[in-house]
């Protein structure tokens, strides 16, 4: 387990990402090729890969259904929609935004909380009681309704999106931080370390975080996922990206009142979070049960 | 039982017992079909104190609470209702109200008087008020009860829209003296008192209000249905589905999903007039001489840019797709064929002022001094319940601009912010669609284009001085030439993009409703349900 | 144990006060209510008028001391949109309604993910495992207001089975409960899974078994002491969870809870309410973790010292 890992080797253990690396065999192909095909593909060769331009249309040629079914062409494969703006191009683009908001989010979220969580778990006293007691209140805060508050207050933007989602984030890293930093911390080489003059920051970076990384790893896998859930509900709500942005969750909002009507428009940006959201938890179960099975409660 | 299993275990009992034990007593016994009209509605704020509620939720007060005039369902004229007779005085400082007899209050709360009017417009006078002519109502001096049936209100100044206020199309609900001094605001609260032939059967809190039809109506008015619910409904695929599922029998539906209930069965009802009008209002229009929020640089202050503005709009694609080929042309903002002032001649020439022609857009331009990308301009774009259209018009606009060289950013802000930019003047960033709810042209000319209203849309002394002329004359000719100068004026300087009238249409289930007139103009829009009629057999 | 409560207690007191301020000021940022509330024809003395009505003519720090010292009465003022009601009537109305929902799709979620759990847990490895694993996993991945449209579409239009929307009996609830509860499957399946596993393993058990120790003992004083722990924190997470899911499937189902009126208050600008809401929201979430940290002191003596 990890903790006789830190125990037995020297007070540097390599990432279990790395070790786990070198063993191909164990690979999660499927939930990772999902990926690489729905988000990561898509996400960063968009301008190429998309027929489109996603915020151009046509109002002549709107809400036409994908080419299988009667009136589909060709010329969209997966239909158009309210305005006549090529599904699947905003699609391919949606696989951008979702990934810049979430990867902004969980950075911004994850540093912060990473930075506090190892300063709240290694001074302790008056310094962790403070942080815990702002990770108590930001995670009893309801996101939503901070959110839509928030929205009536600035307006819909990727800052606001991005600010949500960190204030509710930040805290979950803080937490884990904590509790991992808290156990690595009167292991003895960090009392050897403090022994020979190190400093306090020295060895938080060096010493303890690497042994954190882990379980820092396994959260962000399962936030990117959580994440692009919460911003498609912000937009349902009026409290997410601005228009025209293609973004999944507000291309679903959109088209849900032709549900019945023209359900491309609202499928397939859901079918698209469906998977790519299924395929990230899949890939972070994975990596949690070989790379940190003490998460398994998280 | 394994010991781990015993935290879930008592979890799920938890959740059960708790499940149990806040099931409340199911709603109002649900009658058969034909004896319930159900009518699932876009929401409204749910008060029974009329005078804080504007005038589109008043929905909820039009089957039991009336006002002294009516509004015809088919003509949309000013009739009697509880007042018989009414006249203004030669000034128009003074409008007396013949009252009508033998008109009973719902649960015995005695027989309608003058008492009664002076009452009711004092719930006007209260501090919260915040109904949509509550500062119309607080110009009031004072009402005087002459007799048991005849009271006159007397203005401060001279007015000729106190029938469209004392109408079913305003706000002053006629409720009853006898029970706020019996029981009081609780009392009124819990079980309001009118004199309409439905009577108020009761609330639930963010779900409906029930109304039940009484028996002895003073006009012998006896709806087809027993009862009547409007149910508050948010979302608008919910609304369909309740529709289609028989759960309500009349639903708000907007035009997308009319055509899917259309091809299920289902039947439009259209209100008799427009109700809304669509248009899109430029921001930093004030001409006032010396008005410092004028700001020269704002490129539609040139009215060739208001011009081509116009001409790069394709309005019969956008009627067509955006909003399902339902409404018509709007000419001049806020008017319609029988408002004041309508000059026919404006038809004629729509084509050739306000026509789709971006190749006379572009050029419009050109003139102006902007070339292909060099005019900029922020449009935006907010949504209300109900009227979800405003971004899907703004998003047009922007691929219309931006064929005839207009490049254009759409902020999406909410309407309370929108609103207070365009009252504050500091709107002249910006262009933005909205659509209002019919008001007499002259109510409209004050509100948005009086430069001592509250909205500052288009205002220029011209517009000043022909409108106080307009609001003190009396004679009907001259009224006519005030109105008519305004209303060319603002055609002729291209004022605002005025796109559509719509009028309103819900669904209804042809196997339950099988007429209904209303007009539309009535507070609530969707009015005189005592008309539904079910099918004939 | 006694400075412990003390000290958590305090902790909270002070979460709560943090969460009024931020609440109130972020509400009054959002804007005027005034442009939300007064018709178009209301020209400027209406404004100052139901300004002054409304208190919103205060400067910002004497609106606030207001607020405080009304709300720790209880008294969250009036709303400004459902005028006659109180803010802390409205959410008394609403909430049983909210509570009702949350707790029935906890009991569905528990219900859908026993027997997956089960199944995983003892098919360990197989196929199953991994069946039961992206059965779960899926009600994570989807959004849940589409989720409850497509429900609501599949079971309650075309098949007639449930009635679309509003509250009446159990019918009522069931779609909703469904799509609010879908999302916590996969969070207590994967706990029941490594309890199940754990417990099959326990060599401690094993042991007391052949020792032949009464088993009630055993189980009563050492495994569900420590099996209470990580169930206890998971069921404060899953009912914060629910809290606000039920924002959106109340919108989807027009179910009249709590999550309709604080989307319907924050749309009108009614500050009374949405202050009212989300201080009752995470006062009940604070109280939880209290409530939880305190069973935690009590479980297990370690956590009391730190």
């Amino acid at each position: 387990m990890a903790t006789e890992t830190i125990r037995t080797l020297p007070w540097y253990a390599p990432p279990r990402v790395a070790q786990a690396m070198g063993q191909v065999s164990r690979y999660p192909l499927v939930p990772l090729a999902m990926l690489m095909f729905l988000l990561v593909i898509p996400a960063v060769f968009a301008p190429l890969v998309a027929p489109y331009d996603p915020l151009k249309g046509s109002l002549a040629n709107r809400l036409k259904p994908p080419v299988w079914q009667q009136g589909g062409s060709i010329d969209y494969p997966l239909g158009t929609d309210k305005l006549g703006r090529d599904m699947l191009s905003r699609v391919i683009y949606g696989a951008r935004v979702s990934l810049a908001v979430s990867l902004a989010a969980i950075v911004v979220g994850g540093v912060l909380g990473t930075v506090l969580g190892l300063m709240s778990g290694y001074f302790g006293g008056r310094v962790d009681a403070v942080l815990m007691r702002l990770v108590d209140i930001s995670l009893s805060f309801p996101t939503i309704l901070v959110a839509l508050v928030l929205v009536a207050a600035v307006g819909p933007s990727f800052g606001t999106v991005i600010t949500v989602v960190v204030v509710f984030l930040w805290a979950r890293y803080a937490r884990l931080v904590r509790g991992e930093t808290l156990s690595i911390k009167e292991r003895d080489f960090i009392a050897r370390a403090r022994v020979a003059g190190a400093s306090h920051i020295r060895i938080m970076a060096r010493y303890i975080f690497p042994n954190v990384v882990n379980s820092l790893v396994v959260l962000a896998t399962l936030q990117v996922g959580y994440v692009i859930l919460l911003e498609s509900t912000l937009s349902f709500l009026g409290a997410g990206l601005p228009r025209p942005t293609p973004a999944w969750g507000l291309m679903i909002a959109d088209g849900r009142e032709l549900i019945v009507t023209a359900w491309w428009v609202s499928m397939l940006p859901g079918l698209a979070i469906m998977l790519t959201v299924l395929s990230l938890n899949l890939l972070g179960d994975w990596l949690r049960d070989h790379l940190d099975p003490k998460l398994r409660n998280v | 039982m394994r010991p781990k299993y015993f935290p879930f275990m008592l979890g799920l009992l938890v959740a059960l017992a708790l499940t149990l034990v806040t099931t409340p007593t199911p709603g109002l016994a649900q009658a058969t079909k034909t004896d319930r009209l159900v009518f699932a509605s876009a929401g409204f704020s749910e008060s029974n104190r009329f005078w804080t509620v504007s005038r589109p939720d008043h929905l909820q007060y039009d089957p039991f609470l009336e006002t002294l005039l009516e509004v015809d369902p088919k003509s949309g004229e000013y009739t009697p209702r509880l007042a018989e007779k009414w006249y203004p005085s030669a000034d128009f400082k003074e409008w007396t109200f013949i009252l009508r007899k033998g008109v009973p209050f719902h649960f015995g709360f005695g027989q309608f008087t003058a008492r009664d009017v002076v009452h009711s417009h004092s719930m006007m006078m209260r501090p919260e008020a915040t109904a949509t002519l509550a500062g119309f109502w607080r110009q009031v001096e004072e009402v005087k009860a002459v007799n048991d049936h005849q009271v006159v209100f007397r203005f401060k100044q001279p007015t000729t829209v106190m029938d469209y206020g004392a109408s079913r199309a305003g706000d002053l609900r006629i409720v009853s003296k006898a029970q706020w001094d019996k029981e009081g605001i609780d009392g009124f609260d819990k079980r309001p008192a009118g004199t309409g032939s439905y009577r108020y059967a009761g609330r639930q809190s963010g779900l409906s209000v029930s109304f039940e039809r009484i028996d002895n109506h003073w006009r012998g008015e006896k709806p087809a249905f027993r009862q009547l619910e409007f149910r508050l409904v948010r979302e608008e695929s919910t609304r369909l589905a309740m529709l289609l599922s028989g759960e309500a029998h009349i639903a708000d539906l907007p035009r997308e999903l009319q055509k899917d209930a259309l091809k299920r069965g289902m039947k439009i009802y259209s209100s008799s007039f427009p109700v809304d009008w669509m248009t899109i209002y430029l921001g930093g229009m004030y001409f006032m001489p010396g008005d410092p929020a004028f700001k020269a640089e704002v490129p539609w202050t040139n009215k060739k840019v208001r011009q081509a503005m116009n001409m790069a709009v394709n309005r019969k694609e956008l009627l067509n797709t955006v909003f399902a080929g339902k409404g018509t042309y709007t000419y001049v903002t806020g008017w319609l064929p029988q408002s004041e002032g309508w000059n026919p001649e404006w038809q004629r020439r729509f084509d050739g002022m306000y026509g789709y022609n971006p190749a006379k857009a572009k050029e419009l331009l050109k003139e102006a001094g902007y070339g292909p990308g060099q005019l900029k301009m922020k449009i935006l774009a907010f949504t209300e319940p109900g009227e979800s259209e405003g971004p899907q018009v703004a998003e047009a606009l922007g691929i219309y601009y931006k064929d005839v060289g207009i490049e254009t950013e759409i902020e999406v802000l909410d309407w309370a912010k929108v609103r207070e930019m365009f009252r504050k003047k500091t709107i002249g960033c910006c262009i933005w669609p909205n659509i209002i709810s019919w008001r007499p042209s002259e109510e409209s000319i004050r509100t948005f284009n009086y430069s001592k209203g509250p909205n500052h849309h288009y205002e220029n002394e011209f517009i000043d001085k022909t409108y106080l002329a307009w609001a003190q004359a009396i004679k009907p000719e001259e009224r006519q030439r005030h109105a008519r100068a305004i209303a060319d004026h603002l055609f002729e300087e291209f004022a605002d993009i005025p796109l559509f009238w719509f009028a309103n249409e819900v669904v209804a289930n042809p196997k339950v409703v099988g007429d209904w007139v209303y007009p539309g103009l009535g507070a609530g829009r969707s009015t005189h349900f005592h008309l539904v009629k079910p099918p004939a057999k | 144990m006694q400075r412990y409560i003390a000290r958590r207690a305090l902790q909270s007191l002070l979460a709560i006060w943090v969460v009024t301020l931020v609440v109130f000021s972020l509400a009054r940022i959002s804007g005027n209510p005034l442009d939300v509330m007064l018709p178009l024809e209301a020209g400027p003395e209406e404004y100052e008028r139901v300004s002054k009505y409304w208190g919103l003519d205060q400067p910002l720090h004497t609106q606030y001391f207001i607020f405080l010292s009304k709300a720790v009465r209880g008294d969250f003022g009036n709303s400004w949109k459902w005028h006659g009601e109180s803010a802390m009537g409205l959410v008394g109305q609403r909430l049983p309604a909210t509570l009702q929902l949350a707790g029935f799709a906890l009991a569905i979620s528990l219900v859908i993910a026993l027997p997956i759990g089960v199944l995983a847990a003892v098919m360990k490895g197989t196929g199953w495992d991994t069946a039961a694993k992206i059965i779960a996993l899926l009600g994570q991945s989807l959004p849940p207001f589409w989720l409850g449209i497509v429900l609501m579409w599949i079971f309650a239009v075309h098949l007639g089975w449930f009635p679309t929307s509003g509250r009446g009996g159990i019918q009522h609830m069931i779609l909703p409960a469904i799509t609010l509860g879908w999302f916590q499957v996969a969070v207590v399946m994967r706990l029941l899974r490594s309890s199940m596993l754990d417990v099959l393993d326990s060599e401690f058990v094993k042991l007391t078994r052949i020792k032949g120790l009464a088993e009630w003992k055993v189980v009563w004083k050492h495994c569900l002491r420590n099996a209470s722990i990580a169930p206890l924190t998971v069921f404060a997470i899953i009912a914060g969870g629910l809290m606000t899911g039920a924002v959106v499937t109340e919108s989807v189902f027009s179910w009249p809870g709590t999550g309709q009126l604080v989307v319907d208050a924050v749309r009108a600008r009614d500050f009374q309410v949405v202050q009212a809401v989300v201080i009752v929201f995470a006062g009940i979430f604070i109280f939880t973790n209290l409530v939880v940290d305190i069973l935690y002191a009590y479980l297990d003596p370690r956590i009391r010292y730190q």
